[in-house]
């Protein structure tokens, strides 16, 4: 009897511990940062984010906090130990990689790509440069430096192509402030810039939204495709946490949604996402040697 | 009741020969009127279905003439502009995915593939003026082995999971499966 009493009395006390381990209220629960890399505007990567941001919370029982961070300031406030998790360009991914050791966790599918993107060069139809070759003594424009499909791709292609843009072009501009590479592609349509850089993802999102079409210009050129925008952890982290984050990310459908401020969210569609992938660090391997012919970072050398 | 003379029966003879041959009359031209109704709508169909292969090549010319001039981020593009129009039209799919397949992205081309064989069966038709078996088929043939293997290696990833599934319902489309 003594025995069937004891074996009942350990069963609830499992149980009650189980719920009040299970049922922790948020606030109370491990709090954890994200950190987004800006790609438009700080704006923009609130909004995007927040319902993506919310829904790991609800599904891994953490506080995690959204935290805006410009692409220059990225690496450097990462190894400060700002924040735990990444979302980054595959070229940031592959700089945290080499400097801070940063886990792989998911890439970002987006576009005819899927989980890889590339980039293009562009000019205005009828300028009559449509070839490498055309690009020699004219003025052209670049996307932000460290956008893997904006600058990086098409420096490289240009390399491989026996146009050094130091070198070769009469000069190059870098447009400032937000919205980048629609500056790109808006200065090369409106004239400003005889050759641009764009994303080839933007390009097919301009054209599918009618803000430009297919005759509007000459690619001129396109890279090969690379790894599109990439999730990472921190080295030092719990590894189940890490692995049932990416799972989180992976196992995302387009149906998937978030209670967010008194609505019901699609958490990838508010995202502007098609979906998670898990790729391997080799899958890098053509960025990096991008990175490394065109002399930029991880791998850039005075 | 009144005997019924020769004049009656005579009468009455006549009467039924005539009802029966108008019924004769009227099954027969039913008859003829519902097969040539169906030669009619066969015909239909076959002029629809070839107005409508003529009216796809004349769409979709444009992006044929860019991927033989070699540009084929070009094309890609024009296929998007067309999709605003177009929007699940198979032939753009198709198109998407062979595209994609000479750029290297493979799982992406799979995924075009296996969405216009479902939106129109024609492309794996031996006998379809639309038709793709033969490409199908070598895309499957060289593919699955690998996406096989690769799934086989790491059965967590949905990607790959999803991938294979796509082959393996081209696989079945070419053997003549159903869905």
């Amino acid at each position: 009897m003594n025995f069937f009493q004891n074996r009942y009395a350990l069963i609830i006390i499992l149980l009650l511990i189980s719920l009040l381990t299970a049922c922790q209220p948020e606030g109370t629960r491990q709090k954890m940062r994200i950190g987004y890399m800006n790609c438009n505007s700080e704006e923009e990567t609130l909004k995007r984010f927040y319902p993506l941001t919310s829904y790991l919370s609800q599904k891994l029982g953490v506080d995690f906090e959204l935290m805006p961070v410009d692409t220059q300031d990225f690496s450097e406030r990462f190894a400060a130990g700002e924040f735990e998790f990444t979302h980054t360009n595959s070229l940031v991914y592959l700089i945290m990689h080499e400097e801070s050791q940063l886990q792989l966790l998911a890439t970002e599918k987006r576009g005819r790509y899927g989980s890889y993107t590339s980039g293009s060069i562009i000019s205005r139809k009828g300028s009559g440069i449509k070839t490498l070759a055309d690009l020699k003594g004219k003025r052209m424009v670049f996307g932000p430096q460290l956008a893997p499909s904006g600058f990086l791709a098409q420096y490289d292609t240009m390399l491989q192509g026996g146009i050094d843009p130091e070198k070769d072009i009469a000069y190059y501009a870098i447009p400032a402030g937000s919205f980048k590479h629609e500056k790109v592609v808006y200065g090369v349509y409106f004239g400003q810039y005889d050759v641009g850089t764009a994303p080839s993802l933007d390009l097919e999102l301009m054209t599918g939204a009618g803000k430009i079409t297919a005759d509007d210009f000459n690619i001129v050129a396109e890279s090969p495709i690379i790894p599109y925008c990439t999730f990472g952890a921190s080295k030092d982290l719990d590894p189940t946490l890490v692995e049932n984050f990416r799972k989180a990310l992976v196992e995302l459908t387009e149906k998937d949604v978030v209670s967010y401020q008194g609505e019901e969210l699609k958490v990838l569609a508010s995202a502007w996402i098609d979906g998670y992938e898990t790729l391997e660090d080799s899958d890098y391997d053509l960025l990096r040697a991008m990175a490394k012919r065109a002399n930029m970072p991880p791998y850039q050398e005075f | 009741m009144a005997r019924r003379d020769r004049f009656d029966i005579l009468t009455g003879g006549g009467l039924l020969v005539c009802v029966l041959a108008v019924v004769f009359l009227l099954m027969v031209g039913q008859e003829k009127n519902t097969s040539a109704a169906a030669l009619d709508k066969a015909m239909e169909q076959q002029i629809a279905y070839q107005a409508r292969i003529e009216f796809l090549h004349n769409l979709y010319q444009p992006v044929e003439d860019l991927r033989l001039a070699g540009q084929a981020s070009e094309a890609l593009l024009k296929l998007d502009e067309l999709a605003r129009h177009y929007p699940q039209e198979a032939h753009g799919e198709i198109l998407q995915a062979e595209i994609l397949l000479e750029r290297g992205a493979i799982k992406e081309s799979i995924d075009h593939y296996v969405r216009a064989v479902r939106l129109n069966g024609d492309y794996v038709d031996k006998a379809s003026p639309l038709t793709r078996r033969s490409g199908i088929q070598q895309l499957v043939d060289l593919r699955l082995p690998e996406f096989a293997a690769r799934t086989r290696k790491n059965p967590q990833s949905l990607a790959l999971q999803n991938t294979l599934t796509g082959l393996y319902y081209l696989q079945s489309r070419l053997s003549g499966g159903c869905e």
